[in-house]
């Protein structure tokens, strides 16, 4: 009651939001290691890596494996329907608050963001789940209406209105805090959403805004986009290319930033010891992504940490010792975070201030591209590709070359290891069915249509008292 | 015109002095007592009539006489004696309930630190489990598990004091021990569920000073370690299961020998304890008065503890009619406590073929290994203290408005103030420390931590009782009125790189540049009371009782809620057809029913709150947020416990043969539970705490004690109990079974509707897999283990042709359903020699240990590695090997039965002849052994289980753990149990 009347309180429920990114770990988790592991191990991107029977769950999610009881996807439910909470207890008190309509339409417009990527994930993950746009009274929580599947359509449904409102409400970049989301953000996310929709129109228009707000533009050189500090100007943490970003900071108790995001990503000690390794090693660049970088392609050294028989130097100047070393044999040079050279709190690795960049320029140019080339606007399409390779070091793709597979060759290599992968092969498998058994294939494992959605965690079916459906084929 | 008489009281049976009797003048409240040598001398008018009354024996009047020898004949002592029921006294032979009672004599005769431990196997219904970690508190259960959240331990109350934690109570200075088992304990209503532990302390008696001096000296060591593999062992199944990890050849390797972790951490624990005494009393007041010390040095390195109490307790007769009344205990004591839990979890997994430390002090370094990490670097590089007071007692005063009208007020207060420093050394991976370096095992930062706790709890108590004989009707009523109020806080704070000299350890010389972390919070909760019981008696014969409490506890928001109990007893051999019969000297028959409470739970879990410190940043600057993280129940209440117990008492054959026995069904609905909820909610915990449970527990109960004596010299004794109990959940709201005890990140138990709380439900493993053949043949396994030749084969129990965790079973729990005790000793001449027994059978363990492999290069236990299946020697029952995705099994599930020596003394008592010429009264020595053996089955360190703790010195705070429950009996990382051997004295002045 308190909350609602005081303008100041209201806006911390919405920092109660941003919050939840912080969450993951072994526990309930949004955009950290879980995430990792649903996305990018899941993918033909990546192998789980560590040791090779370390972690039964994301072994199972490697091998498209996962059963029910699987309790990374149980984790990841639980996270993300944390982070709806939190937006819906925001939205329903600025919703009644009695403030300036600015500022309660910025706060309302970024609830509603953060509740449609919320969304958005869950969708991509499991398919139709439980809708919730409020917080439901205790009398109703055991409704049937809450406690069963949302058709995929009615979840797209208030993504789209969480985003029209967040598009006509929030402020440009530079008209609000760094950190908060914008107009060109939720314009990025809904032309990303559009996408997926397979509206191209709309993709096209709304991925044409952001490009036209003028507001973004390509990092030069592409190793710097995931680095805390710039280089001459170039790159760094919210620099020239980043539309939406996880924040992350240095707080008293150490926990301002994604539970152990970097740290489980990062080289492990192997055969010989002897040396303080970097994290618990998985998800390692898998052999099929690296087999597609054409040659030149700078986004490879960018991407992938190779450990090279006479030891590995990393940009901080620290040195990963050969192979005999260490457990394995690539690791993301994205989740990497320097303990000398960027911000570490008191030498806890759990929280390693990583700022996750989860919309950025680069990504709106591929939506761009793709959706101009369904729509026939192949000029466009070149334009935007001819940019990232550019920057790649590569030669310009020209107009005739330019399809449905060399853009998506483009997608895979400039967004690798940035929890993408498995949505965006699913996704082109909708469009052009046969691509994700083909990746997988090429990856060494055998998909299946079942795999496109990950099973509904049987614990939560439990729960709902049978009432949640589980997906076909689990 | 008074007269001095003299005379003397001995047993008329053994010719024994009685030293303390009773001697009044008839109708008057002059009197006297019996000195050391049974005489006693009296001013007494001629004509009067002297009584003679002394605890255990019949009372007698006789005329005055010049000189007066007078033998009194034993009754049985059970009958006889007074037990404490809440706010007052009972002869037990009018008591409805069931009340066990241990005399303080029986608990200070053990070498152990508390007098619930002590308590093991001495009543029948009263079950304690004890570690063997200084300073811990013994779990107890009174006749079963009667709760899940609300904390399943009993009330005690000592001396009126209402507590959680009788730690600080020094054993020789218990009178008694009276326990409340059926609903007479609804006399402490909302916190009577789970029974009452009464304690009285001693006090003093009418007559010159008595000194009395009690000590023992001794050595503790762990009662049992568990065989590890040796260094041949250990390679030899490293090549067969891990062989890319030896072939790289890490430095470890090159010390020649093997390692047994477990003499590296522990030692023989020297251990002493002292107590002195005075007491006494004259016309006016009584006096007892006693300091103590006890040291323990623990049977882990660095572990000790200690501890010292004062005592005084004083009765004053202000005038004929008011007396004043004060019983006061002071307790300090200085622990140097360990992460039990982690060290022994090392202990158990540390590989044998790295060096525990070497002769220059450098010390193994077995994470280099890629194992754990070195847990004697781990005892080394800490150093933690706490230091706790505890002032707990009261001061009251009674008033006689009219003979048969009393007035009792009383102010309890129990104080606990205590200090904890941990610091932890700095240390680097490196040379520094290590014979090698390398591995994760390291302190970047030396780190400081402090804590001051504080809490604070009083209870007024305020009671009328009205006591009156009309002819063969006996009517006592009291009616009255309790207010409790406690406080808890705490602040403790955490500094990075203070440095390591132990005068320097103050958080302000740490650096302020790195983290720090300061917390401070607390609870507090009141309770409002009035209680009433009535107990009526006809002729002995007939009795009634019924009592009455109404509660209102500040932790609901829905607050008043009330408790009674009814009672009906009759004592057959009253009777006059009784009259004739020469088999039963007492037979009596009882009943009682009523209803408790718990709400033994945090004081907020009503309350919906927000977290309001979410950090997330903006523009670089931090920001905090709010959540509303926890759904809570607003009309949470307290659990109810209705029971019905049934009794019967009987003394045979000359009063030498005593007993009960009693039936007992205890139901306890609306039971706190977590219930687990749906993600959709954004629960953080995904639980909500609710009253949506019931369970049962019913069961029998038998007690038998015996005691004679042949000849002059000869006299024996023996005793046996006997308890029977049968737990079930009845009721789960929602039919959402609830998980506990996880291993490899599987859960162990169950508990769901007709089980007992937390049965083991695990996959039926029905063998080994021998060849290819099988493992092709059999259906696939889905539970992170993939089948293969070696590995346990599963039983697929619901025939899909998968195993999945579907396939799961019941498979017992650790409640047992038999336990008890039983005892025997005999004194001959000035030989004294006692045995006192514990056993429980019909329970299972869930072997954890050997489960929970967190990697390949922890250790293996030796009958493991001789019975593990191998090409070249396949083993039908025990796999090769067992890995962190080895699901959990009926192969780990073991019998928890043991049966335990407690208790071995042998005495002598010096001839008082002797004695005397050097002024002393009594001398006795004696050597003593607690835990001399366990006879079991169980593989594991010990089959009495509870998790080991970090000791929270503040044992008035309530730690609520539906964890410590609903994972009951998994064997993992406990502390050991202890051995130990004492000699001893007794001295009386």
């Amino acid at each position: 009651d308190q909350i609602a009347s005081d303008p100041a309180q209201a806006a911390n429920l919405v920092t109660g939001i941003y919050n939840i990114f912080y969450a993951g770990g072994f526990d309930p988790d949004v955009e950290s290691f879980q995430y990792v592991i649903m996305t990018d191990i899941a993918s033909d991107d990546a192998d789980k890596g560590s040791t090779p029977t370390d972690y039964g769950d994301a072994l199972q999610i490697d091998n498209l494996q996962t059963t029910p009881s699987n309790g990374t996807i149980n984790n990841v439910w639980r996270g993300y329907y944390q982070g709806i909470a939190r937006a819906n207890q925001a939205i329903g008190v600025l919703q009644n608050a009695q403030f300036d309509a600015a500022t309660k339409n910025r706060l309302l417009g970024e609830a509603q963001f953060l509740r449609a990527w919320f969304y958005f994930n869950m969708v991509r993950f499991f398919g139709g789940v439980p809708l919730l746009d409020h917080v439901p009274t205790a009398a109703e929580a055991n409704d049937s209406k809450y406690q069963t599947r949302a058709s995929v359509d009615d979840i797209y449904k208030l993504i789209i209105s969480d985003l029209d409102f967040a598009v006509a409400n929030l402020p440009l970049k530079g008209a609000t805090d760094v950190g908060r989301a914008t107009q060109g953000a939720a314009q990025a996310l809904e032309a990303k959403v559009y996408l997926y929709r397979k509206d191209y129109q709309k993709a096209y228009d709304l991925s044409q805004a952001v490009i036209a707000s003028g507001k973004y533009s390509l990092v030069k050189d592409y190793s710097l986009i995931w680095r805390e500090n710039a280089v001459n100007g170039d790159g760094g943490i919210n620099n020239a290319e980043s539309i939406f970003e996880i924040q992350a900071g240095i707080n008293q108790d150490c926990t301002s930033g994604p539970n152990l995001y970097t740290v489980s990503q990062g080289p492990r000690a192997g055969g010989k010891f002897g040396w303080s390794d970097l994290g618990f090693g998985f998800n390692n660049p898998s052999t099929s992504l690296i087999n597609e970088y054409e040659a030149n392609d700078v986004r490879k050294t960018g991407t992938i940490i190779f450990i090279t028989p006479t030891g590995t130097r990393l940009f901080d100047g620290f040195r990963i010792p050969s192979q005999d070393s260490v457990q394995n044999s690539t690791y993301s040079y994205k989740a990497y975070h320097s303990r000398t050279q960027e911000r570490n709190c008191s030498g806890n690795t759990d929280h390693l201030p990583k700022q996750l960049r989860i919309l950025r320029y680069g990504e709106v140019l591929l939506i761009h591209a793709e959706a101009a080339f369904q729509l026939g606007k192949v000029g466009d399409a070149t334009t935007d590709i001819g940019m990232l390779r550019t920057r790649a070091g590569l030669p310009a793709m020209p107009a005739a070359g330019i399809n449905l597979a060399s853009i998506w060759h483009e997608h895979r290599m400039e967004m690798a290891e940035e929890h993408d992968r498995f949505f965006d092969l699913v996704r082109q498998d909708a469009v052009q069915p046969g691509r994700a058994a083909a990746a997988f294939t090429a990856h060494g494992k055998t998909w299946s249509s079942t795999y496109a959605l990950f099973p509904i965690p049987q614990q939560q079916i439990d729960l709902s008292g049978n009432r949640l459906t589980q997906n076909p084929g689990y | 015109q008074n007269t001095p008489i003299k005379g003397k009281v001995t047993d008329a049976a053994t010719g024994e002095t009685l030293i303390g009797v009773s001697v009044t003048i008839k109708g008057t409240t002059n009197g006297t007592q019996t000195d050391v040598n049974g005489a006693f001398s009296i001013n007494a008018p001629a004509n009067a009539t002297l009584v003679f009354t002394y605890v255990g024996y019949a009372s007698q009047e006789k005329p005055a006489a010049q000189p007066l020898d007078v033998k009194m004949v034993a009754q049985a002592r059970e009958l006889q004696q007074v037990v404490v029921i809440g706010y007052g006294t009972q002869r037990k032979r009018d008591v409805t309930g069931s009340i066990g009672n241990v005399s303080g004599a029986q608990l200070a005769k053990q070498p152990v630190q508390t007098p619930t431990q002590a308590l093991q196997g001495k009543v029948s219904g009263v079950q304690v489990l004890s570690s063997g970690q200084p300073n811990s508190s013994p779990q107890v259960r009174i006749r079963g598990t009667g709760s899940i959240l609300g904390g399943a331990n009993p009330l005690y109350v000592v001396d009126g004091v209402l507590t959680n934690d009788i730690r600080n109570i020094n054993n020789n200075d218990i009178l008694s021990i009276d326990v409340l088992k059926d609903a007479s304990a609804a006399i402490y209503g909302v916190r009577g569920a789970n029974g009452v532990i009464i304690i009285t302390t001693k006090k003093g008696k009418k007559g010159p000073p008595v000194i009395a001096y009690d000590a023992n000296f001794g050595f503790r060591e762990a009662a049992n370690t568990i065989k590890m593999v040796n260094r041949d062992q250990y390679l030899g199944y490293e090549t067969d299961v891990n062989p890319s990890a030896l072939a790289a050849n890490a430095p470890p390797l090159t010390f020649p020998g093997t390692t047994n972790w477990y003499d590296e951490v522990l030692r023989k624990g020297f251990t002493m304890n002292h107590n002195i005494s005075l007491s006494g009393g004259g016309d006016n007041n009584t006096y007892f008065v006693s300091a103590s010390y006890l040291d323990d040095q623990g049977i882990t390195k660095t572990n000790d503890f200690s501890r010292f109490t004062l005592r005084a307790n004083n009765d004053v007769n202000i005038t004929s009619k008011l007396k004043f009344t004060e019983q006061l205990s002071l307790t300090r004591s200085v622990e140097n406590p360990i992460s039990a839990s982690s060290i022994f979890g090392n202990v158990y997994r540390a590989a044998p073929i790295v060096i525990g430390q070497d002769a220059n002090g450098l010390y193994g370094n077995t994470s280099a290994w890629g194992n754990v990490g070195n847990p004697l670097v781990q005892l080394d590089k800490a150093n933690n203290y706490t230091g706790a007071n505890r002032v707990q007692g009261n001061v009251a005063l009674d008033y006689d408005i009219l003979k048969s009208l009393k007035f009792h007020t009383a102010f309890n207060v129990d104080g606990v103030w205590d200090n904890q420093r941990n610091y932890l050394y700095k240390f680097g991976a490196d040379a520094g420390t290590f014979t090698t370096g390398g591995g994760n095992q390291r302190q970047d930062n030396s780190s400081l931590f402090i804590q001051q706790d504080n809490a604070y709890n009083y209870n007024w108590d305020n009671t009328l009782t009205y006591d009156k004989r009309f002819d063969k009707h006996h009517v006592t009523v009291l009616g009255g009125y309790t207010s409790e109020k406690f406080r808890y806080s705490y602040i403790n704070g955490t500094r990075l790189n203070v440095p390591p000299i132990s005068d320097q350890w103050y958080l302000d010389l740490g650096d302020p540049s790195l983290s720090t972390a300061i917390a401070n919070n607390g609870d507090k909760y009141t309770r409002q009371s009035l209680i009433a019981r009535a107990n009526y008696d006809y002729g002995g014969k007939y009795l009634i009782s019924g009592s009455f409490r109404r509660d209102g506890s500040s932790k609901f928001s829905e607050k008043w809620g009330n408790f009674y109990t009814v009672g009906a007893g009759w004592v057959i051999s009253e009777e006059d057809f009784m009259k004739d019969q020469k088999i039963f000297n007492y037979l009596k028959l009882r009943g009682s029913y009523g209803q408790l409470g718990n709400d033994n739970i945090p004081s907020s879990l009503y309350i919906v709150t927000a977290t309001s410190n979410l950090p997330y940043y903006y523009s670089g600057q931090l920001t905090e947020g709010t959540a509303i993280q926890q759904i809570k129940d607003p009309n949470l209440h307290w659990e109810i416990t209705d029971q019905l117990d049934l009794g019967f008492e009987y003394a045979v054959l000359n009063n030498r043969l005593t007993g009960e026995v009693d039936y007992y069904k205890k139901k306890v609905k609306d039971a706190l539970i977590q219930v687990p909820l749906p993600a959709i909610l954004g629960s953080s915990d995904a639980v909500y705490t609710t009253n949506a449970a019931s369970f049962q527990n019913s069961g029998w109960e038998f007690g038998l004690k015996w005691s004679d004596k042949i000849g002059k010299d000869f006299s024996y004794y023996a005793g046996a109990n006997f308890s029977i109990n049968n737990n079930k959940l009845t009721g789960l709201n929602g039919g959402q079974y609830l998980t506990g005890g996880g291993i490899n990140g599987q859960y162990v138990t169950r508990t769901d509707n007709g089980q007992p709380i937390a049965s083991y439900y695990v996959l039926n493993a029905i063998g080994v897999f021998q060849n290819q053949a099988e493992v092709s043949a059999a259906p696939p396994n889905n539970l992170g283990e993939a089948n293969h030749v070696g590995g346990l084969r599963y039983a697929d129990t619901n025939g899909d042709g998968k195993i999945d965790a579907n396939d799961r079973i019941y498979a017992g729990s650790y409640q047992p359903k038999y336990y008890g005790g039983f005892n025997f000793g005999f004194t001959y001449t000035s030989f004294d020699l006692g045995a006192d027994f514990y056993y429980n059978w019909g329970n299972k363990i869930y072997n954890g240990n050997r489960n929970a492999r967190a990697d390949l290069r922890d250790n293996i236990e030796s009958e493991f590695a001789d019975a593990r299946f191998t090409t070249s020697r396949p083993s039908t029952s025990d796999p090769n090997v067992i890995t962190s995705n080895t699901p959990p099994s009926t192969y780990f599930i073991e019998s928890g039965a043991f049966l335990r020596l407690n208790n071995l003394t042998l005495g002598y008592t010096f001839p008082t002849d002797m004695v005397k010429k050097v002024g002393i009264a009594k001398v006795r020595v004696f050597l003593t052994s607690q835990n001399l053996f366990t006879i079991t089955g169980y593989k594991g360190i010990s089959p009495e289980l509870i998790p080991p703790t970090t000791p929270t010195t503040n044992g008035l705070v309530n730690v609520v753990s539906s964890a410590g429950i609903l994972g009951s009996g998994i064997d993992q990382s406990v502390y050991p149990v202890v051995r130990t051997f004492s000699f001893g004295v007794n001295v009386q002045f």
